[in-house]
């Protein structure tokens, strides 16, 4: 059996009386990458707020390397999607990537010379290096989702959270991104993707969950990912789900 | 010292002390859970002098404080219920709060001589009536040295706590996956807001509070690009605004507190006039940037 980097049995979510999840048993073996894919509203990235304690399960509970989150949390990084925070904040680039280390700071100790060289490191890993003493709110949406890469990179976990990454970037952000994902993998890290476009899918993920508010199929691209799966997932027709596969 | 010097010293001090913890208020969109901490400290206040006799005591401090954090902590509470939405919590807690301390006052509870005037606006000339006295000579107002003491105290909290302040302002959900307790980082906050707010009542009362706290720190936000920058620049404009605040009142006679107030809208809306043509300005430069960063991509 191979080891899992993250399992949640029996996990339930719901938004007052709206049930967002129901009975979600999700498997993240280590080294795989991991995509997340169904319509809108499917719970998505309800389900890894929901895996990191960031929303209260009503149900069910997530382990990390068969440890509770508590104890393994430096091994565990989160992208979240750069919407959920304020670009006009008064500060840096290299200040935000800075803050991924935070967690391994504790309370007294303040980000010296160790931290910012991490912190530039992970901002020529994304390309970001030029931007460093941008102010945020100066940045492209893809530059923005690269500074939050640079910052979940900083802190080197061995899981990968990334909530839709590629969402609204350009070309260049993209192809950063996209080289990001491969040295990871290489380096056999385990990397779960929020991800919307099912036509690149396969170019990214060697593992795909299908979500919608449970999960429909969850395991091995090649076995999982299938037009009648994805019909299911997306409550179309098969030939609507082939149309969604290429023109997404 | 003259009772003009201690007096133009209590405002800038007290200015200075609210607007330090102001600029991570203005940074959460919390301003008006400071308007509601300010009226929720009343009847802590009230309850607090009849027990002390004493507007100064730290007993009363801290217990107004709590005050305040049954606000932040019910408001909090009110809204994750999901029965109410958007800032109905906080309506329906403070006026609470502030209508039994209304009730306290006028019913002679504490023998309390508290008049509306006194409870909305402060009066920081009469807070500053008290002297020190050190053998015999004057060292300033007594509520000087008070608010120096909340001074130090915002400074020493706001210095250990910079870390996990910023990031649980900025991202709070990242900054919890890092480990970071940002519940307590906000409970011990909003708690410092409120020693601050209730230590502060006397000098601008329970609404122009929320001028000295604000103002200062969004009229730097306009200004600012990193943090250091925005802290220094709301001091700035928190000690010309005290000290032309009182120079103001002082030469019209008027109320200290309510021309701080004044003072800082006319510098935040004249701060607003001048970044709008800076920013006409250096449009041209962002977007010459933008499409050289195009190029180079």
């Amino acid at each position: 059996m191979t080891t899992l980097a993250c399992s949640s049995t029996n996990l339930s979510v719901a938004y007052r009386a709206e049930p967002v999840l129901r009975n979600v048993d999700f498997q993240v073996p280590v080294g795989s990458v991991m995509g997340i894919v169904g319509p809108n509203g499917a719970g998505k990235s309800t389900l890894m707020k929901a895996l990191l304690g960031l929303v209260k399960p009503l149900t069910g509970q997530a382990r990390f390397f068969d440890q509770p989150l508590a104890k393994v949390r430096q091994r565990v990084g989160y992208m979240p999607q750069s919407t959920s925070v304020d670009w006009d904040f008064p500060t840096t680039v290299a200040d935000v990537v800075t803050m991924g280390t935070y967690g391994a700071l504790g309370w007294l100790r303040r980000p010296g010379k160790r931290e910012r060289r991490l912190a530039f490191t992970a901002l020529e890993q994304t390309g970001m290096a030029d931007f460093a003493t941008r102010q945020i709110g100066e940045l492209s949406g893809g530059q923005r989702q690269r500074v939050f890469l640079a910052r979940t990179l900083v802190q080197n976990p061995d899981l990968y959270f990334l909530d839709e990454p590629f969402q609204g970037i350009d070309a260049k952000s993209q192809q950063a991104m996209v080289e990001v994902l491969h040295t990871l993998r290489q380096a056999g890290k385990t990397v779960v993707i929020v991800h919307h476009d099912l036509a690149t899918l396969v170019d990214y993920c060697d593992h795909v969950t299908l979500l919608n508010r449970r999960i429909v199929a969850s395991g091995q691209v090649a076995e999982t990912f299938t037009r009648s799966a994805i019909a299911t997932t997306y409550e179309v027709s098969e030939d609507q789900a082939a149309f969604l596969e290429f023109a997404s | 010292m003259s009772f003009v010097v201690g007096t133009a010293l209590l405002a800038a001090v007290t200015a200075v002390a609210c607007s330090l913890p102001g600029v991570f208020v203005v940074l959460r969109k919390g301003s008006m859970l400071v308007d509601a901490i300010a009226h929720a400290v009343l009847p802590g206040i009230v309850v607090g002098y009849a027990l002390t006799q004493n507007f100064d005591s730290p007993v009363l401090i801290i217990g107004s404080a709590l005050a305040g954090l049954v606000v932040v902590l019910g408001t909090e509470w009110l809204g994750r219920t999901g029965l109410i939405t958007g800032d109905a919590p906080q309506g329906l807690i403070f006026p609470a709060l502030f209508s039994i301390g209304v009730i306290l006052v006028s019913t002679n509870f504490a023998n309390i001589h508290l008049d509306t005037h006194m409870v909305l606006a402060g009066d920081l000339n009469l807070a500053a009536y008290r002297q020190l006295e050190i053998g015999g000579i004057s060292v300033g107002p007594q509520y000087l040295y008070v608010m120096i003491i909340v001074l130090l105290v915002n400074i020493v909290f706001l210095t250990l706590t910079y870390q996990k302040l910023k990031i649980t302002t900025f991202d709070p959900e990242f900054a919890s996956t890092l480990g970071i307790a940002t519940k307590w980082v906000n409970t011990a906050f909003m708690f410092i807001v409120s020693v601050t707010v209730t230590t502060a009542f006397n000098a601008a009362g329970a609404v122009l509070i929320i001028a000295l706290m604000v103002a200062p720190p969004a009229t730097a936000y306009l200004l600012s690009n990193t943090l250091p920058m925005m802290l220094t620049l709301t001091v700035v404009v928190a000690v010309i605004g005290a000290f032309a605040g009182f120079g103001i009142a002082y030469f019209l006679n008027a109320a200290t507190s309510a021309a701080m107030a004044v003072f800082y809208g006319l510098l935040f809306i004249v701060t607003v006039g001048v970044e709008r043509l800076l920013r006409r300005r250096s449009q041209t430069r962002s977007n010459a940037l933008m499409s050289l960063d195009r190029e180079l991509s």
